[in-house]
This record gives structure tokens, C-alpha cells and sequence, in this order.
């Protein structure tokens, strides 16, 4: 086997500066052609980092020590540079919109080939097959600037796919996709392992989106656990793997398959269809008592009176469409809602109208000024320290109040930073505490648990929570219909243009003309819940206990 | 993200259509130098009058840029030459033309001053045709192709080019994010002050610098730099390209000769009058 490996890692350390811990330890990992591997790790533990540093993008680019070797094919890392190791090794990064780098769509695909010396005659065909394999045909004459995030991340897949690289290296390839766009994603990839077989790395965190209704067989068949300091704790087929340190994993925060949370849980194997996992769930869910959220709000705080939203208002060729229109809601003090709806339905262009950023062009909207949390955290940022971030707009907020903030949001040992030095996690975190500490009223929130770690997001729910339960309202967009269920206690579900409905969560979540309207799938976990359980309360106490198997923060 | 605020059904953009786009990017941008440059010692207004009517009539005939954009592109160097010819008939010594009080204008500045205008108009008439029938994108892939600029260099431009595009939306929702915490003024409305602006444009900086970085690592991951490298879709450089090129030219030089031939020409002893 070792002469066919086409990825070697032998004893890999990667140390930044002024970091005194490494942040990988001694990593030996070896990939044959077609092998596909999956790696574990909470947010912190040197997922991305082992990424890079098969790129070469460590040590040629980020400064950072390297100890042992990478091989790739026969050449060593440290002796080539990025440029020249990416004939071997093609990469889909996390984030899509800086992974696609030129103007038109045809360009982006034909750049690999250019690179590499293809025969032009033959890149026009190569660009058609690539856009096939990830579904997006009719993308191929639009400009780059045009494309949603979902679309975008699957240009991005088939311009990585079109060189056909002897290693792919796939960062979070899902993020940002839909139902349909996940199903593209799963099979463009099976079929480029299938037919010229790349040795794969995979670093996701919509687990069960990714492997869509196959659970743990649709996974790459190995498993890397990478530990605290970026260590290998477990290296095998990922059913053993997972069986194994399912418990540890979920533990500290990672996104797993369902059918190992459940497995960390309940102590039973097989999924939802065991009944011993079924029952474990009914547990969960026992002592129920009085601990739904209460049902009587407090006054309402802010009301839209059949608002039309539109945009391009203003804009120099006239060209205003309408996002939406005949919306009227209303948030009262103390509740908490969810805003769904499929991309491009106008979720945020509805939260920064109510939150007075946007004129509605009919239409009118009353209460409060509302706080807003924005799904990048660092558009938020103005100051250059934590402390001063919170500070930002409250000359009158005393030193102890500002601790008991920090302390609260766990921000204290982070007081002195730049925002910008943050993890995701942390950027989030301080960016709730921030707005929180304005009094207002009204949190509108938008995807606030985008791209974090299970650990960050049950967080910030709790953070939500709590705002809540203080007697504020919160409305809040997201495309994770598990943290809706979790935390609402009413959906307002947009689709074609308006509000299509609007009521306590479960009965929407019940509801599939509304789901299938607007685009949306319950996972299954939800789906069976709302099966199984008739009292809501239980429901929401099975979703509670199962969030408080992930430790306590540190 | 403002992802879904962009227009999915936006027609295709950058068809070129006119006569002009279709030429060759490299020899427009060419011809449009060595005009400048021709020009640069010319300092009497006939040569660049009659080189202005003759660039103002090619580019009607072969741009198809509408009217209303043709006048509106023109305002910018229209007031430039305009401050040129005032200063000029007001500041140059000679015979004194007209005064009153301290102001005089002189014949030698007003020629001067009309001289270096009109050169402003011309240049200002070949580039409003040369940008509003160039296609960006061509243009670098042109150079690249037969200006022999450096493949790195070319593909930076153009990511350059994407970031720039997208740059509106991220400013506004920065502008957004910022609103949110601040203190309203008495009226209700957030400060505008330089120091916001000043603010969000660090804001602006930061998260492009990191954008930056992480495209430049894309393009390094798609093989940018990599050699022998091929060409997908070339700028075609055809016999018309080089037949506009003469054509421009010729009309240069007999304009020039010609201005020389009657006694209009001047070059930069105007100046010294």
C-alpha cells in the first residue's frame, strides 16, 4: 500500500506565532487514490488548519511553523509552492463568495484548465460537463456578482472538480445550500470519486443535509477525530469511530450524524428506527410538568401595518422589484419567533425594514427603535477592544455593569482584544452582547446561528433565551428548522412574496402545505418528534435535554 | 448576508454589439496613447478642433452609445476644459484683449487656454468611446494576450475587478450594522458624520483585506502562475484591428501635416510668447 499513497502525512505540527499551544500535534495520516476520509473535531482543534497545511497554503502563505512532512504524489510541501502542488490538490473553501474569483461564471470554470495548458478546443465541453455534475447547467452564462450563496457554492464545487485533482480537500461544501442544491453536491461528488478517483477530505458540519436520508453509510467510509492541541485521537471506519467517541464528540460540541447523538444519548445504536433510541427519546422527554415556555406574552412592542418592500429604489435604471408585500405582524413583549422562508424569500430585507434600516415604500411600521444582530457579526463591529465594543453607544454605562455584561456573554479574558481576532464563535457572542446591552425593546436577529459549532450555537440560543425571559421580544431568521423547534414559540413562514403563515410553532412545523409552499424539510429528528409527542412542552424538553449533553461551555 | 437581494434573472451582460466594441481592446487603448501623446505638443485650438469634430463624429458613427449618455460622459471634461481656458486667458501675459479692474484676458492665453481645452475634449471624446465600448474583462485578457501582461498580474485585475463590484452592497450593509447602536439625532435620523463614514470604511477595509487574501489563495489553488499555460477564448486581433489603427493614424498625421502646411500648427514656443 505505501507506494500507492498519494497523501502522506508523517508526525505534522503546525505552531503559529505567539500561540503557545500547537494546534496540530503530531498528525500521521496516510490517503490512497479513491479513499475518502471524514474529520471530526470541535471548533478549535485544527480541522481547517490540517486542510491548509495539505495545500501548502501552511507554511507558504500563513506564517506558522511546520514540523514533519507532507507528501503529495512524490513532492514534498515544503519544497514546492502552492501553485505547483495545485496540480495535484484541488480545494472548496468554506466561505463561496471568495472562492469564486473572476467576473462570468464560463471564466471561473475555464481558469483551472487554462492554468494546466488544456487544449482550448476541449474547455468549452470540460465547462458543460463540469456545471452537469453539480447541476447547474444554466448557470454557465450568468456573471459571478449574480449568483446566491447556494449557487455560488456549487460554482465553486465544479470549478475545483473541472482539473480533476488527484486530492480534494472539501471545506464545508453545504453551507449555504438548499435541499435540492445538497443533492447536487452529494452526487457531483460520488461521481468524481467514482470516475477518476481522488483521495478526499472532508470537513462538514450539516452532517446529516450531506448525507441526506443514508445517515452514517453516506459518510466517507474513514474517520479522523482530531482532539484538544490538534491531536489524533481515533483513525478508523467511521461506524466504529463514531460508535466509539460519538459520546466524547457530541460532549464537546461537534455536529454529528443523528444516529450518534442519538447513540451518545440515549446509549442506544440504529437510529430512530430502534425502538430502544424511540425510547430513550420518550424519556427525555418525561417528567415534562410545566416547562413549556408560557403562553401569555406581554404588550406588544412593535407592530407592521401591510408593509411592501421594496428594492432598487432609487436606483439610477428605475429597476425596483418588490420583495414583499401585505405584511402585517405583530411582537410582543417576551416572545420569541422564528422567521422562515427559502433563500431570496426576503428574510432580511424584512428584519432591517421593522428594524427602521429600510423604508418600507407602503405601509408602516410602529413601536420602539429595535436592536438587530446581523448574520456576519463583524459588519457590527466599530471599536478597536471587546470592552469597547460593548461600550460603543452607551457613554453612561458604569465599569460594573460593563463586567457584569462581559461576564455574563463569557467575554471577560477576551475584554482587551480586537473583534476581528475573535473565533466565530466568540464574534458572535460578542456581537448578542453588544446590542443586548442597548435597552430596546425588540432583538431582530439575522441567521444568528449561521456557521457556528454546535456548542456556539446552543449559546447563543440560550443568549436569545434568556433576552426573552427578561421580557424583550425576539424575532429571529433561520434556515434550521431543529433550532426553530428548539426555541420559538411562533413561526411567521414567508413564501412568494408575502406571509404565508403565521402561529405557534408546532402547529406550523404540522403544517406541510406551508413546509412544501415554502421550500422547507423538517429534519427528521423534528419530524419524528412531532410523531411521537402530542404536548409540545415534551417536544421541546427531548430538544432541551438533548442540547445539554454537549458540556458546559468553557 | 444580502445574497438574496440580487437579481437571478438579470439578463446576460457585456454583449459587444457596436462596430467599435468589437475592436481589439489592446489597439484601442493604444491608438487612444499615441493620440494623447501626438497631442501633447500641440498648442494651437485649429489641430485639436478639427481633430475633436473628426473623434466625435468616428465615435457617434461606430460606438452606438445613446445621445443622452454621450452628453452626460462629456460633462466632466467639458468643465475641465473649461477651467483650462479660463485660467489661461486670465493668467498668460500678452496683448490685452479685455480688462476690467484686475481681471484681463489676453490673446495669447485665450489660444493657449482654447488649445489645451480643445486637447481635453479629444482626449475626453476617445476615451468616453474607448470605455463605454470596452469590456472590461476583454480588455485584461487582451492585454494579457497581446500586450504581454503577466498572467498573475491580469487575474489579480479581475478578482480585483468582482471585489469592486460587490463593494456597494457590503458598504451599505456595514452602514446597516452601524445604525443599529447608534445615538439618534434629535429628528430621529443616525449621525453622518466623517467620523461614522470613517468607521464603517475601516470596516470596509478589514473584512476586504481579508477577502483579499482568501481569493488570492483561490486563485493560487486553481494553478494561477502555472506553466505553459493556454488561452480559452482569445481576443481575436484581425485585419480590421489593424486597418482602424491605420485609418486613425493616417487622419493624425494629414491633420497634423495639413495644420502645419497652412500655418496653424504651434507647438511649445506658444507657450514662451
Amino acid at each position: 500500500m505505501p507506494e500507492t499513497d498519494i497523501l502522506t502525512l508523517q508526525d505534522v505540527s503546525v505552531r503559529f506565532p505567539r500561540r503557545p499551544e500547537a494546534v496540530l500535534s503530531d498528525v500521521s495520516v496516510r490517503l490512497a487514490p479513491g479513499e475518502q476520509l471524514i474529520v471530526f473535531g470541535a471548533s478549535g482543534s485544527g480541522k481547517s488548519t490540517l486542510l491548509q497545511t495539505i495545500t501548502g497554503v501552511i507554511p507558504h502563505s500563513v506564517v506558522a511553523s511546520l514540523g514533519g512532512s507532507v507528501r503529495m504524489g512524490g513532492t514534498l510541501s515544503i519544497e514546492t509552492s502552492v501553485v505547483e502542488l495545485s496540480r495535484l490538490v484541488g480545494v472548496v473553501a468554506q466561505d463561496p463568495a471568495s472562492s469564486v474569483c473572476l467576473p462570468d461564471v464560463e471564466q471561473e470554470l475555464a481558469l483551472p484548465l487554462e492554468n494546466r495548458g488544456v487544449d482550448p478546443a476541449l474547455i468549452s465541453a470540460r465547462i458543460d460537463r463540469a456545471l452537469d455534475a453539480v447541476q447547474a447547467r444554466m448557470l454557465r452564462h450568468r456573471s459571478t456578482g449574480q449568483l446566491s450563496g447556494g449557487e455560488g457554492q456549487r460554482v465553486a464545487l465544479a470549478a475545483t472538480l473541472i482539473a480533476e485533482p488527484a486530492v480534494l480537500l472539501l471545506d464545508e461544501p453545504t453551507s449555504m445550500l438548499d435541499a435540492a442544491g445538497l443533492g447536487a453536491v452529494r452526487r457531483a461528488i460520488r461521481s468524481a470519486v467514482d470516475t477518476y478517483r481522488p483521495a478526499v477530505v472532508l470537513v462538514e458540519h450539516r452532517i446529516d443535509e450531506f448525507t441526506g436520508t443514508a445517515g452514517i453509510a453516506g459518510l466517507p467510509p474513514r474517520a479522523l477525530v482530531l482532539g484538544e492541541a490538534g491531536t489524533v485521537i481515533a483513525d478508523g471506519p467511521t461506524v466504529d469511530v463514531l460508535a466509539q467517541h460519538g459520546r466524547s464528540l457530541n460532549q464537546n460540541g461537534c455536529w454529528l450524524p443523528l444516529e450518534t447523538e442519538l447513540l451518545a444519548v440515549t446509549g442506544c445504536a440504529g437510529g430512530l428506527g430502534e425502538a430502544g433510541v424511540r425510547a430513550g427519546l420518550r424519556s427525555l422527554g418525561e417528567p415534562a410538568g410545566a416547562l413549556g415556555r408560557r403562553q401569555d406574552f406581554g404588550r406588544i412592542v412593535l407592530t407592521a401595518t401591510d408593509v411592501v418592500i421594496d428594492r432598487g429604489v432609487g436606483a439610477p435604471n428605475g429597476t425596483a422589484t418588490t420583495v414583499l408585500a401585505g405584511v402585517s405582524l405583530t411582537l410582543r413583549g417576551g416572545e420569541i419567533v422564528a422567521l422562515l422562508g427559502g433563500n431570496g424569500t426576503g428574510k432580511t430585507s424584512l428584519l432591517l425594514t421593522l428594524a427602521g434600516l429600510h423604508r418600507p415604500s407602503v405601509g408602516t411600521v410602529t413601536g420602539a427603535r429595535p436592536g438587530m444582530i446581523f448574520q456576519n457579526a463583524e459588519h457590527q463591529f466599530v471599536e478597536h477592544t471587546v470592552r469597547g465594543e460593548i461600550r460603543h453607544g452607551l457613554p453612561s454605562l458604569s465599569d460594573d455593569e460593563l463586567q457584569a455584561i462581559l461576564h455574563r456573554h463569557r467575554l471577560t479574558h477576551l475584554a482587551d482584544q480586537s473583534p476581528y481576532r475573535l473565533s466565530g464563535g466568540e464574534k458572535r457572542r460578542l456581537s448578542v452582547a453588544a446590542m443586548l446591552a442597548h435597552d430596546r425593546p425588540v432583538l431582530l436577529a439575522d441567521e444568528p446561528t449561521f456557521g457556528l459549532d454546535r456548542r456556539d450555537t446552543i449559546a447563543t440560543l440560550a443568549a436569545l433565551g434568556q433576552a426573552a425571559d427578561a421580557g424583550r421580544s425576539i424575532l429571529f431568521s433561520s434556515h434550521d428548522l431543529r433550532t426553530v423547534a428548539t426555541l420559538a414559540d411562533r413561526v411567521i413562514v414567508l413564501a412568494d412574496h408575502t406571509v404565508i403563515a403565521d402561529g405557534p410553532v408546532f402547529e406550523v412545523l404540522r403544517w406541510d402545505e406551508v413546509l412544501k409552499q415554502a421550500g422547507l424539510e423538517l429534519p427528521t429528528l423534528i419530524r419524528h418528534l412531532l410523531k411521537e409527542f402530542d404536548s409540545d412542552a415534551r417536544i421541546r424538553r427531548v430538544l432541551g435535554q438533548l442540547d445539554a449533553a454537549v458540556g458546559a461551555t468553557t | 448576508m444580502t445574497a438574496q437581494l440580487i437579481d437571478i434573472d438579470a439578463p446576460p451582460t457585456r454583449r459587444p454589439v457596436s462596430a467599435l466594441a468589437r475592436r481589439n481592446p489592446t489597439v484601442k487603448l493604444a491608438l487612444l496613447f499615441v493620440v494623447s501623446l501626438v497631442l501633447m505638443f500641440v498648442f494651437d485650438p485649429i489641430t485639436p478642433l478639427v481633430l475633436y469634430l473628426l473623434a466625435l463624429g468616428a465615435v457617434a458613427v461606430t460606438a452606438r452609445i445613446p445621445v443622452k449618455v454621450f452628453v452626460l460622459a462629456h460633462i466632466p471634461f467639458l468643465a475641465f476644459a473649461l477651467g483650462l481656458l479660463i485660467v489661461n486667458a486670465l493668467s498668460r501675459p500678452g496683448d490685452v484683449l479685455w480688462q476690467s479692474g484686475v481681471l484681463r484676458i489676453t490673446t495669447e492665453g485665450l489660444l493657449v487656454g482654447a488649445a489645451l481645452a480643445l486637447r481635453t475634449l479629444v482626449i475626453g471624446v476617445l476615451s468616453i468611446g474607448f470605455v463605454l465600448s470596452t469590456d472590461g474583462v476583454a480588455l485584461m485578457t487582451s492585454l494579457h494576450q497581446h500586450a504581454r501582461l503577466g498572467s498573475r498580474l491580469t487575474y489579480a485585475v479581475l478578482a480585483g475587478y468582482r471585489m469592486l463590484e460587490e463593494l456597494p452592497r457590503e458598504w451599505q450593509t456595514i452602514r446597516q450594522a452601524h445604525a443599529v447602536r447608534a445615538p439618534l439625532r434629535p429628528h430621529g435620523k443616525p449621525p453622518r458624520g466623517l467620523r461614522q463614514y470613517g468607521r464603517a470604511a475601516f470596516a470596509l477595509l478589514v473584512l476586504s483585506i481579508r477577502k483579499g487574501e482568501r481569493m488570492a489563495q483561490s486563485l493560487e489553488s486553481r494553478g494561477l502562475g502555472l506553466t505553459p499555460r493556454s488561452t480559452w477564448r482569445r481576443i481575436p486581433l484581425t485585419r480590421t484591428d489593424w486597418a482602424m489603427a491605420a485609418a486613425v493614424l493616417t487622419t493624425l498625421t494629414v491633420v497634423v501635416g495639413l495644420s502645419s502646411f497652412l500655418g496653424f500648427l504651434e507647438g511649445f514656443h506658444a507657450l514662451n510668447t
